[in-house]
């Protein structure tokens, strides 16, 4: 038994080792997978997080009236798993460490997040297309120019259209 | 006297982890034989993995326990690769020893906290939780979850350590080696747990032997069978470590072959992180599943997991299957317990290290 008075003492001696949490700090570590944040800016639409969720959290669908793609996270069906994170080509959708999840009940049957992302014309033929994003021209090409910035903004037919008017 | 009695024991008991039923014969007080019945956590996870695709399975098999939850992602990525036919980068391959040992350590230090719990040293089990407690930290600040770390994926890991998180993560757990040390010392020499343990739950090396357990349960009948070992897989052939047997082949033995592992984990983490090689985690892309089967099979903190995974070329699998160590060593106890006592029943099945969410799945 002395082995583990020794242990004994030394707790009471340094005292509580739980934080004081929710009347004083606690520690969240940067890289907590907590609830899912949705950057609407950075989203290309691709469906990429809706086919790596395992539990089916996420839905991305075309808007009723077709004028853009819906994104739909229901938090209660979430695993935290970082799946969708991982995937995601511009990082739109990722982990915050925000660990509070516990919503009211009038919030108990609308999605957690519900945003959308409106669908831009083709330059040349006025068909909808999605809008290129930033992030994503940053990591595809060395130089933004101006060439890419037309290319981007034209559908994929016209662009194919264009590059053979060109040859 | 002379008569036998039955006790049911469980599936809803207060002294066990998980939902088991034991329909003991007891004579007086000593156990004369056991029948085991499951099947009460069943969830139909081989036929929820059918309906999902290759990643989402990933997180999916993760999902079948909480304590070997790494092992899971991890032998089924293993024969997904194989399938695949891709080798995954040398930095890939210690990170995921890393991820594995670290979930490995936290997993043996919980089945030693369960053994006090179980012996009635209350205070011996929150102090043994309470120094687990630092891998908890380790496990949610460098993998972002305490549990499920998802730190593998097809072609490589998710996560990458920098400089900060290396310094990180060694300062924990060289700070962990010294109340393990003072910890398995008590477990060791205490008079309370060498009386509820020695000579308790006895499984000889012949009948480890006849019986095919594995694991620590093995391990602590002297049985080598450790598959890091025997069919090296990710970097544990260039690590320099050696397989941890105790010869006492009863609980205290199995208790401490898991604390010589938790110690045997740190190092192999320390030599992982003094040889990670630079370059890339993962590779670029995710690679094509042709049709094919295969096998893969890795050292679960339980013994040797077991997956075999068929594809027909599409995104989802076509047959998966998988076999956890916990199938392979219940059938042990009912060589081990006859001729212990009742109040023994829940220590002895904690012995085995159970995890009866993994085996019914």
């Amino acid at each position: 038994m002395a082995g583990f008075f020794k242990i004994a003492i030394r707790n009471f001696l340094n005292g509580p080792t739980t934080d004081p949490y929710p009347f004083g700090e606690t520690f969240t570590p940067e890289k907590y997978k907590g609830i899912i944040a949705y950057d609407p800016e950075l989203c290309i639409g691709c469906s990429t997080c809706e086919y790596v969720c395992p539990s089916g959290a996420i839905k991305v669908t075309e808007k009723d009236d077709g004028t853009g793609v819906r994104f739909v996270f229901w938090l209660n069906t979430c695993s935290f798993c970082g799946n969708c994170g991982y995937y995601c080509p511009t990082d739109a959708v990722y982990n915050s460490n925000d660990f509070h999840t516990a919503r009211h009940q009038s919030e108990k049957f609308i999605p957690t997040i519900d945003d959308d992302i409106s669908y831009v014309r083709c330059k040349r033929c006025e068909q909808k297309i999605k809008a290129p994003v930033e992030a994503l021209l940053i990591r595809a090409y060395d130089e933004i120019t101006e060439e890419v910035r037309h290319q981007t903004s034209l559908c994929p037919d016209c662009r194919r259209q264009e590059q053979f008017e060109r040859m | 006297m002379g008569e036998i009695y039955k006790v049911p024991v469980g599936p809803i008991h207060i002294a066990l982890e998980e939902p088991v039923y034991f329909k003991v014969n007891v004579h007086g007080e000593t156990v004369e034989n056991v029948d085991i019945l499951s099947g009460f956590v069943h969830r139909g996870m081989e036929a929820l993995v059918l309906r999902r695709n290759y990643l989402q399975n990933m997180i999916v098999t993760e999902r079948t326990c909480s304590l070997c939850s790494n092992n899971h992602p991890f032998t089924y990525i293993m024969a997904v690769e194989k399938i695949a036919g891709v080798r995954i980068p040398e930095r890939a391959e210690y990170l995921r020893v890393i991820a594995d040992e670290v979930k490995r350590a936290a997993s043996h230090l919980f089945n030693v906290s369960m053994l006090a719990h179980l012996v009635g040293f209350h205070s011996l089990m929150t102090q043994t939780m309470e120094t687990r407690e630092v891998l908890q930290d380790v496990k949610e600040s460098i993998w972002g979850n305490r549990m499920d770390l998802g730190a593998n994926t097809i072609g490589g890991v998710k996560y990458d350590l920098d400089k900060d998180q290396i310094k990180y993560l060694l300062g924990k757990l060289i700070s962990l080696k010294k109340p393990v040390r003072e910890l398995a010392a008590i477990y060791r020499d205490n008079r309370i747990v060498r009386a509820r343990t020695e000579g308790v739950g006895v499984l000889t090396k012949e009948d480890a032997l006849r019986l095919g357990v594995v694991g620590p349960t093995a391990r602590g009948s002297g049985v080598d069978n450790d598959i890091r070992k025997a069919y090296p897989y990710a970097a544990y052939s260039k690590l320099d470590w050696d397989v941890v047997l105790e010869d006492g082949c009863d609980v205290r033995a199995r208790a401490l072959v898991r604390l010589k592992e938790v110690f045997q984990a740190i190092d192999l983490v320390e030599q992982c992180l003094s040889k990670l090689p630079e370059g890339p985690v993962a590779l670029q892309g995710y690679p094509r599943i042709p049709a094919g089967e295969g096998v893969a099979r890795t050292e679960a903190p339980r013994g040797e997991l077991f997956f075999y995974v068929k594809s027909d070329g599409s995104s989802k699998p076509e047959r998966m299957k998988w076999r956890v160590p916990t199938y392979l060593n219940w059938e042990a106890l009912k060589v081990m317990m006859p001729g212990n006592k009742i109040a023994d029943i829940s220590v002895i099945f904690n012995s085995i290290d159970p995890c009866i969410s993994c085996t019914e799945r």
